[in-house]
């Protein structure tokens, strides 16, 4: 395994561990949307697999703060800067988007949020990512 | 912060990546650090102060001194 400008090797590989959880908790909560809302499963079968969501995203969760306290100190940095970008653009768009509601925007629903939250938390590593741009070695 | 990293290196003939390899960090850190766009850790500091076999403030020193 190689490194990037910004990721060392440690960093790629603990990077791949919480990218393999997410992709398996994204598709879990797809999968469980899907069975759910299309009454295709019993109850007792959609309660399973909302559990194992929770479960796999949990891991997500843990396996990112692994990858957080072990990264690169530059590549944590550009890492907690993108998480408080996201965050502080999540209340901005949830908290204004409630006034556009009363003004008669269409409501939108939770997953909405956590959309805005993700295209958030990856912009803001790509402008971490930039600020730190490698200059020509000299 | 100042620092003497990139003369330091290059009287060593290090490249920025080969540098990064000795501290277990990415070039990026390397060269953010050279450029000024990053001040490193204190560990990594004296991390960098130990590969140069020198003392840390004779690599690191407050801007303008």
């Amino acid at each position: 395994m190689t490194s990037s400008l910004l990721y060392t090797a440690r960093d790629i590989r603990n990077y791949s561990v919480f990218i393999w959880w997410m992709a398996a908790s994204m598709l879990t909560f797809a999968a469980a949307t899907i069975l759910i809302d299309g009454s295709v499963i019993p109850a007792a079968a959609g309660w399973a697999l909302t559990t194992a969501t929770a479960i796999l995203m949990v891991a997500s969760m843990r396996s990112y703060i692994a990858f957080l306290r072990n990264a690169d100190e530059l590549l944590r940095k550009v890492h907690l800067e993108a998480l408080a970008f996201a965050f502080g653009a999540g209340v901005v768009a949830m908290m204004c988007y409630r006034l556009c509601e009363r003004l008669g925007a269409p409501k939108l629903d939770v997953n909405d949020g956590a959309l805005v939250l993700f295209i958030a938390w990856i912009g803001g590593q790509w402008i971490g990512a930039r600020r730190f741009a490698v200059a020509e070695e000299q | 912060m100042d620092n003497r990293l990139r003369v330091l290196r290059a009287e060593r003939r290090w490249s920025q990546a080969e540098l990064a390899e000795r501290l277990g960090v990415s070039r990026q850190t390397v060269n953010a650090i050279e450029t000024g766009k990053y001040d490193p850790s204190l560990p990594l500091a004296f991390a960098i102060a130990k590969t140069f076999e020198m003392k840390i403030e004779d690599v690191f020193s407050p801007n303008g001194m």
